[in-house]
């Protein structure tokens, strides 16, 4: 049995490439379907962002990557990678992490890791060996996003502003959120703190049209940046990007304003150069102003803190793979134990009772001592075997070499009444503790 | 009290404040909780300890000799009960971060360094008045103390807001207006048990002394404080000041209520009686 990954993502493709491959949501379920039907396939996962297309799968053999390859489609052929074994399932770990996104430590990608996972259940791709994987690599994600700092802080200007707006106003819920300008960070802010529950969003703009129909775009109110002094008592949040040359809010206007508010705290974004807030602002009582370059800087710090821990996110994938792998393996090596036990006991009990009927006039204490016999001898046998079997824990090559020693093929088990099943104990012919990645490159 | 309840609220105390600064520097959600329940264990023995004192002094009230480590004892149990309520209320890590070492540091002295007993004026030790000047002080004090605390926190973190260079501890810091409105309702809070404590107190100095108003250090602080709690209340409710002003005068109004306690401690020996 054989685990694989095929597939490509930000760092092997371009945007071009994968927005053609980008397979919709609901297209998921029949895509994966697909793929199980391939030769050899026995379990299928697809997990398609806009950064990635990966499909991991459980096969027969490494040949079947060949056959998941092509149902990719000749344009990704050229940039997609194959990962098989321990490779294939620590990507899945790593990717499941965030380990492996193009903003490292990002938290969408576990949810979406989860829901293709629903999907491939719903479509009965999934089987017993992904979803122990699959549950793992979640396992490993959750201890990653609580045990170090890889996903804390926000990354982008927007996100940062938002983040900066909770941490001073606490809930947004019934807040207030002025829009002076149309800037295009200036709205995706102003979305994002509406959808974080902000009750108004008031859209001001030198021109009334070009306010109403940005409001009407985000959903908020339009008003006149001619009342913005008293604009200025309501809002709590106000986001600046307009083109003027000069400052629009001034510290005079803000001091102002204070008073009638209440001292309630107000959160300035300035998110335009020339700044549209004066700097000095700042320093009145319960007024935050933050332009660009202050976003920007606390962003990148961010970064740089999620890069710092990179290192010791990869140690918990890293731990949690080895122990996944380790029991993997112990689970895989029980069967070659089971098997051999079963073989040797049955050869024993065989011979005893040819044994027992060609010697007459034994009574049943001295049947039962030939039979103890018989089983003492197999049990001082295998006694050795079965200790180095244990330790090797199917790491070595011990587990095959006994199979093949002892002939103990698939169907063994069953006339022996070992409870495996025989798809469990199929010989891995490739897997000797080592994975590994193969760049499949192909012209079209 | 029980020394061995309270030698083993102390333990859960310290084993709390463990917790929860190991929180700090690593943020683990298991490590808050534990620090939730380490304290939570520590003021129930260490309630069972002054349940048990109670029982051993008989008649409740009438306590005749009061160990100098005892009020402080109290102070700390309450402070850290108040906590588990504001934690509860507004999830605040942060803050047992600092309430655990620091009711660790007041249930040090006070309970594994000997302190002398000091007498009770006699005509006082049945006196409900002096049951609850000392109830009201307690509560106050711990109330406004957990106050002071949120206030510390609120003038850090706006520092670093305001600076715009967050420093580490940033990230586990609640927001600036939560720390603002539980700071002020502690402050509230802390100032009706303040003035329940005045009131009384100089019911128990009438019958102790047979003077209303003693002029005295601690007293002239507990007023002093009593005095800028109220005008704070007022600012708040008729200007709306709130934020940096508010948590400054928090700070302040506190440190005017230690002084009343320094003033406990040099008092004259006939007010010593008095306790508070």
């Amino acid at each position: 049995m054989t685990f694989l990954c095929v597939g490509l993502s930000h760092k092997q493709a371009p945007i071009a490439v994968r927005e053609q491959l980008a397979v919709r949501g609901e297209d998921v379920g029949e895509r994966v379907r697909q793929i199980k039907a391939l030769p050899g396939v026995s379990e299928a996962l697809l997990v398609s962002t806009c950064n990635r297309l990966e499909i991991f799968a459980v096969a027969e053999s490494r040949a079947a990557g060949e056959d998941v390859l092509e149902s990719l489609g000749a344009v990704a052929a050229p940039h997609a990678v194959c990962r098989f074994d321990d490779e294939a399932l620590r990507h899945l770990f790593r990717v499941a992490a965030s380990l492996d996104s193009m903003v490292v430590g990002e938290a969408q990608i576990l949810g979406q890791v989860k829901e293709a996972a629903a999907i491939a259940q719903q479509a009965g791709a999934l089987g017993p060996e992904l979803s122990k994987a699959l549950a793992r690599a979640t396992t490993a994600a959750k201890r990653v996003r609580t045990e170090t700092e890889i996903a804390r802080g926000a990354v982008s200007v927007s996100s940062v502003a938002v983040q900066l707006a909770h941490k001073l106003l606490g809930s947004l819920e019934g807040r207030s959120v002025l829009l002076l300008g149309a800037g295009e960070m200036a709205q995706l802010a102003a979305r994002e703190l509406r959808s974080a529950g902000a009750r108004e969003l008031l859209v001001a703009n030198r021109n009334p049209q070009h306010a109403e129909a940005l409001a009407r775009e985000v959903d908020g109110v339009p008003v006149s940046l001619a009342e913005l002094p008293s604009l200025l008592e309501r809002a709590d949040v106000a986001i600046c990007s307009t083109g003027a040359a000069q400052h629009v809010v001034t510290r005079e206007m803000v001091a102002r304003s204070l008073k009638a508010r209440r001292y309630r705290a107000i959160f300035f974004v300035d998110l335009t150069l020339p700044r549209n807030v004066e700097p000095s602002a700042n320093e009145l009582e319960n007024v935050y102003v933050y332009d660009l370059d202050d976003l920007e800087r606390m962003a990148a710090q961010n970064r740089d803190l999620r890069a710092a821990h990179v290192g010791k996110a990869e140690d918990i994938v890293e731990n949690e793979l080895k122990s996944y792998l380790s029991a993997v393996r112990e689970r895989r090596s029980v069967p070659v134990l089971a098997r051999l036990r079963a073989h040797a006991e049955a050869l024993a009990r065989a011979e005893a009772e040819k044994t027992l009927a060609s010697l007459h006039g034994l009574d049943e204490k001295q049947q039962k001592t030939v039979r103890a016999m018989a089983a003492a001898i197999v049990n001082k046998l295998l006694h050795g075997p079965t200790s180095r079997l244990r330790a090797e824990a199917g790491q070595g090559p011990l587990g095959d070499a006994a199979a093949a020693l002892f002939g103990l093929d698939a169907e063994q088990p069953q006339q022996a009444q070992v409870q495996e099943p025989a798809a469990t104990v199929a010989p891995r012919p490739e897997t000797k503790g080592e994975g590994s990645v193969l760049p499949l490159l192909r012209n079209g | 009290m029980a020394p061995i309840l309270v030698h083993i609220a102390l333990i859960a105390y310290a084993a709390g404040a463990a917790a929860f600064l190991t929180w700090l520097v690593r943020p683990r959600p298991v490590l808050a909780r534990a620090g939730r329940v380490l304290l939570l264990v520590g003021v129930i023995v260490h309630f069972g300890a002054f349940a048990a004192s109670l029982g051993v002094a008989g008649a409740g009230l009438g306590v005749s000799a009061w160990k100098g480590g005892q009020l402080f004892s109290l102070l700390a149990a309450v402070t850290v009960a108040g906590y588990l309520v504001l934690d509860f209320k507004y999830e605040l890590p942060v803050a047992g971060a600092f309430v655990a070492p620091f009711t660790v540091a007041v249930m040090v002295p006070a309970h594994l360094v000997q302190s002398g007993s000091r007498a009770i004026a006699p005509e006082i030790t049945h006196s409900l008045a002096l049951f609850v000047h000392v109830g009201a002080a307690a509560l106050g004090t711990a109330v406004l103390a957990l106050a002071f605390g949120l206030s510390i926190l609120y003038l850090f973190s706006e520092k670093q807001v305001k600076s715009k260079r967050p420093g580490r501890l940033f990230a586990r810091l609640p927001s600036l207006d939560l720390l603002d409105r539980a700071s002020y309702r502690l402050a509230v809070w802390g100032f009706v048990f303040l003035s329940l404590a005045i009131a009384t107190g100089s019911l128990v100095s009438q019958e102790a002394t047979g003077s209303t108003f003693p002029i005295a250090p601690k007293q002239g602080f507990a007023v002093l404080a009593w005095a800028l709690f109220a005008a704070l209340i007022q600012a708040r409710l008729v200007a709306g000041w709130r934020g940096r002003r508010v948590a400054v005068l928090v700070v302040a109004g506190f440190v005017l209520l230690i002084g009343t306690y320094v003033g406990l401690l040099t008092a004259a020996p006939v007010l010593q009686g008095t306790i508070a």
